[in-house]
Formats: structure tokens, C-alpha cells, sequence
């Protein structure tokens, strides 16, 4: 039997997986000294700053925290002067803060599981989270110089962490936020996509995959199957959150040996209040029918290993189990795999 | 190219900066206030909105060229009767409690005003009790608009439409829901009265409920 991260590559190579990868049990997800050096909000703390003037929310029973957007907490208060409002914190940090993080990657069995760089929030996200989405969409037509500007400026931080990170850390993997679109579109055109995130993107991932980095795993729930072509391009591997209304049998059919899906079970689906296992499995096992498992590796759309609902996560690995028994005889106590990681 | 078909371009490529000029030259024309408004702007408004849904264009365009009819409209309110601008009659919209997103919210509103309402935005995370102190304080409300992009927040949305549902205006005001999670058959059972996937359909859904 393979372990989980062999399986989790013949996938994604198109070789000979011997089950489905189960969600996130091949993607240890790992920490850098910058998440610890900017707020990470609890449930039910408000208006938190973070370290690049973001003000923050966590409502209680939500995923995760959000941007506070009225007017006197917007970052950007004018555009055209961005750099007056925009000020990247540092990412100097001493030998210890970082070693403190590699014992931590250390501990991880590589062996089993990719050990994988969290990064978040991506160029996108960042620069809504400083405008305010609306006015960060208007601007990407209005001030269109300002934006590559800004996101310049945003790229060349992300650049100093990637070798912060791939320098002290040499994790296997990336897993990087940014979040392209909504349930069914997409924020920007293709065209405009690629004008404003393609480079600086192909700079990142590059940068990554030069450094030591095997796979770049993207998170984006949403929508995005029109930007598939420059995911590629970018230099993504596996595009996670991808959410069943990409079409993800047609994107394997089209871009399966250049790109992986992981994805196909949305929130919505299967965690809710009232949720059920019934339910779960009946998802799990349309979406795993529909997509096989060449190119596609069955997950929760959200971008981490979790749900909203404490105990559906869980209930989705034990589908995917009780399948890859059924269809492929592998009992998951014969597996090599991790103890789960349950983040959220 | 007559003058009103100016401003209607320039609303459609959302040329804010040059749109009230246009309403300008078209008003010393001689053109009509009202089809400047209609013509120019509010049937432009429906083509960007099509076009949205038909997914030709996307966020970016649809929200400038939003901003550039308020702009046209900042011109040519002067020049109209009061209530011209928001004759279909007024909504209230918002985000749920417990639900920070507003995007889709936004959307709709600027939609909506498009189409020739008054919007009134209580904005994100707002609270039940809140939505009906609005609507008290605004009688003449034709539509409620109610928004929740998360299974977490459906639960809020349900409870907001019961509230309202069981205040004593409720036969005077139409419920509206939409959202990621939400659809048609759980507007249904939480007892909304429309239910819209885009902004572009809630736009029309709006008018269609404002007339019955």
C-alpha cells in the first residue's frame, strides 16, 4: 500500500493511485514566525488590527475572521496615494523564532505528508482587505497603474517571505490562499486576472518551486474554472477549493496531467446545522464517482483541514475511508497516514 | 450619436468622470429629464445587468458603471420631479447578523437603485431587531432585501424572515433572500417571498415584486 503522500502524487501524476487521497491527510499544514507575529483572532474578538492595519471580526460560530470595512477602518483612504496608507510589516525575525517553527516541521513524518507552508491572505484578498472589496474591484478599472503598483509592492513582500520561509523552514509544499470568485463567477474577467496577478504570481510560485517547493497548492473556494489556463501558467499543481460547480469532471478531462482538483465537496453540501453522516456520504460518494481519482482528490472546499460544524470533517474522511475499502480493499487502519490535523 | 445614447455609453463603460458632462450637454439639448433618466441610464443599467449574468462581464465593470449613473443622476436630479429617482419605491437591505460579507449585498443594492428604487443599506451584521426598527421608521418599504453567504448565518437569515414574518406590516412588505447557500426552496420554507441567484435577477425580481 502506498503511503499517503506516495498516493497523493500518483495522483496528481496520473500513475497508479491505489485509492482516493483522502482531503487533507497527505498536506500538513505549517506555520511561519509571521502568523504569530500578526493577531490570529479567537472567536468573538472584534475590531483587531493586524499587523498591516487590517481591522479584523471573528463572529462566533463562523469560519473564520473577516475584514471590517466602515469607512474609518478602511486601510487605503486614497489610492492615488496608497503609500501613505500602506505599510508592509517586517519580516525580520531572529534564528530562534525560526527555529522554533522547523522543530515543528520537524516533527512531521515526511515520509507521509507533504509539509506545507500556510500562507494567506494572497495578492487578491490583501488588496481588498486594504481598499475594501468594493472599492478594490472599481479600482482594478479606475486606478488601474496604482493597483500593479500596489500589488508590486505586495508581490515584493511576499517574495522576502517565500525566502524567509523556503530558506529556514524547506518545507515539501505550499498551500496558499486567495480567493478568485464566488460560488459561480469569477471576480474579474481572465483577461483582467491575468493583466493584474498572473507575473506576480508566476514570480511567487517560481520562486517556490526553485526553492525546494514540490507542489503549490492553491486555495480558492469559488468558482474558477475560466482562470484554469493561468493557474497553470502560475506554476499551480493542485488547486484546492474547487467547488462542484467548476465542472471538475470536465477540468480533469481537459487539464488532468497539468493540473490537480481538490476539491468538490462544498460547505454548503454537507456543513450545516442539522447536518448528517448520511448526507456526508452521499456527497462524498457522487463527487468521488463523477471525478475518479486521477487528477482529483476529494476534499471540503474550505481552505484547511476542518469544518464549521465540529464533526463533519471527520465524517467526510470516514466516508472516503469506508469507499476506498469498498471500491479498492484498503482498510484505513492499514494506513501509514498521520493523525489527523483538525484546524478548524 | 444623439445625447442620450452618449450618456447611456458612457454609464455602460463606467466613464464616472465624464457622465455628468454628458447629462449636462444632453439637458442643454433640450432632452427630456425623465428619458435621460430611463433611456440613458436606468434600461443601461438592465444591459450591464444582463450582460453580468450572461457572465460577459463581471464585478469591476457592473460596480462602475453603477457609479457612473449615481454620477449622472447627482446631475440630473435637479432637473427631475422629487421621487423620480427612486420611483419604483423604497428597499431596505442587509446582511444578516453574524455575517460580515457584503459584496453580494452591495451588489444587489446598486442594482437596485438602478433600477429605479431607493435603497436603504443597514450594511453587515445587522441584527433582526434592527431590520424591523428600519422598516418602522420606513413605512412606505415595498421590499425587504435579506442577505447570508454562509451555512453559519443561514440559521440568522431564517430567524430575521420569522421576525419579520410575524411583525403586524408584514402584509405590506416583500421579503427578499439570496446568497451562496441560500436557494429557492429554502427561501420557500423560511417563508421569503422572492428569491434571486445574481444581482441582475434580483434587480428584476424587485420590480416584479414592487408591482403586484
Amino acid at each position: 500500500m502506498l503511503t499517503p503522500k506516495q498516493n497523493m502524487l500518483e495522483v496528481i501524476r496520473g500513475g497508479n493511485p491505489d485509492r482516493f487521497v483522502n482531503q487533507y491527510e497527505a498536506v500538513y499544514l505549517m506555520f511561519h514566525p509571521f502568523m504569530f507575529a500578526s493577531p490570529l483572532l479567537q472567536p468573538g474578538q472584534e475590531n483587531i488590527k493586524n499587523a498591516w492595519g487590517v481591522t479584523n471580526t471573528f463572529p462566533k460560530g463562523v469560519p473564520g475572521a473577516f475584514p471590517v470595512h466602515t469607512p474609518d477602518k478602511i486601510v487605503v483612504q486614497d489610492i492615488e496615494n496608497w503609500r501613505d496608507y500602506v505599510h508592509a510589516p517586517s519580516l525580520k525575525f531572529t534564528q530562534d523564532q525560526w527555529d522554533m517553527v522547523k522543530a515543528q516541521y520537524d516533527a512531521v513524518d515526511g515520509d507521509q505528508a507533504f509539509k506545507a507552508a500556510f500562507v494567506a491572505p494572497g495578492l487578491f484578498e490583501q488588496t481588498h482587505h486594504l481598499c475594501e472589496i468594493t472599492n478594490a474591484l472599481m479600482y482594478y478599472i479606475t486606478d488601474e497603474d496604482e493597483m500593479h503598483d500596489l500589488i508590486k509592492y505586495l508581490t515584493e513582500w511576499e517574495l522576502e517571505l517565500a525566502e524567509g520561509i523556503c530558506s529556514n523552514l524547506h518545507p515539501d509544499a505550499l498551500f496558499h490562499h486567495d480567493d478568485w470568485g464566488g460560488l459561480d463567477s469569477t471576480f474579474m474577467s481572465p483577461a483582467m486576472f491575468d493583466e493584474f496577478l498572473l507575473e506576480p504570481y508566476k514570480e511567487i510560485y517560481g520562486y517556490y518551486h526553485g526553492h525546494g517547493v514540490e507542489l503549490v497548492i492553491h486555495h480558492s473556494d469559488s468558482y474558477a474554472a475560466t482562470l484554469v489556463p493561468s493557474m497553470i501558467e502560475m506554476g499551480i499543481d493542485v488547486w484546492q477549493g474547487c467547488m462542484a460547480t467548476n465542472n471538475i469532471p470536465e477540468l480533469i478531462r481537459k487539464y488532468g496531467g497539468k493540473i490537480s482538483f481538490m476539491g468538490g465537496i462544498e460547505n454548503r453540501a454537507v456543513d450545516f446545522e442539522g447536518w448528517t453522516d448520511e448526507n456526508c456520504e452521499s456527497v462524498v460518494r457522487r463527487i468521488c464517482k463523477e471525478c475518479g481519482n486521477k487528477y482529483f482528490i476529494p476534499c471540503i472546499a474550505q481552505g484547511g483541514p476542518g469544518s464549521v460544524y465540529p464533526g463533519v470533517y471527520m465524517s467526510l474522511a470516514n466516508a472516503i475511508d469506508k469507499l476506498n475499502e469498498e471500491q479498492y480493499g484498503i482498510k484505513a487502519e492499514e494506513s501509514t497516514r498521520l493523525p489527523w490535523q483538525v484546524l478548524f | 450619436m444623439s445625447k442620450i445614447t452618449e450618456v447611456a455609453e458612457l454609464v455602460e463603460k463606467g466613464k464616472a468622470k465624464l457622465v455628468g458632462a454628458a447629462v449636462q450637454a444632453a439637458l442643454d439639448d433640450g432632452c427630456d429629464p425623465m428619458q435621460i433618466l430611463n433611456e440613458g441610464m436606468i434600461d443601461t443599467m438592465s444591459v450591464v445587468g444582463e450582460k453580468f449574468k450572461n457572465g460577459e462581464i463581471f464585478v469591476p465593470e457592473m460596480l462602475v458603471a453603477a457609479r457612473a449613473m449615481k454620477k449622472g443622476v447627482e446631475v440630473l436630479k435637479p432637473h427631475l420631479a422629487t421621487g423620480s429617482t427612486g420611483a419604483q419605491g423604497k428597499v431596505i437591505i442587509a446582511t444578516v447578523a453574524g455575517d460580515l460579507h457584503d459584496i453580494g449585498k452591495n451588489l444587489v443594492a446598486m442594482m437596485i437603485e438602478s433600477a429605479g428604487f431607493e435603497v436603504l443599506d443597514l450594511g453587515v451584521d445587522v441584527a433582526a431587531e434592527k431590520v424591523i426598527e428600519a422598516y418602522r421608521t420606513n413605512p412606505d418599504t415595498k421590499i425587504i432585501c435579506l442577505s447570508a453567504l454562509l451555512t453559519t448565518t443561514m440559521p440568522a437569515l431564517k430567524d430575521t424572515v420569522a421576525a419579520l414574518n410575524a411583525a403586524d406590516f408584514r402584509s405590506s412588505v416583500k421579503v427578499m433572500v439570496g446568497g451562496a447557500p441560500i436557494t429557492q426552496s429554502f427561501a420557500d420554507e423560511i417563508g421569503a417571498d422572492g428569491y434571486s441567484e445574481d444581482a441582475a435577477s434580483a434587480a428584476m425580481l424587485a420590480k416584479k415584486l414592487a408591482a403586484v
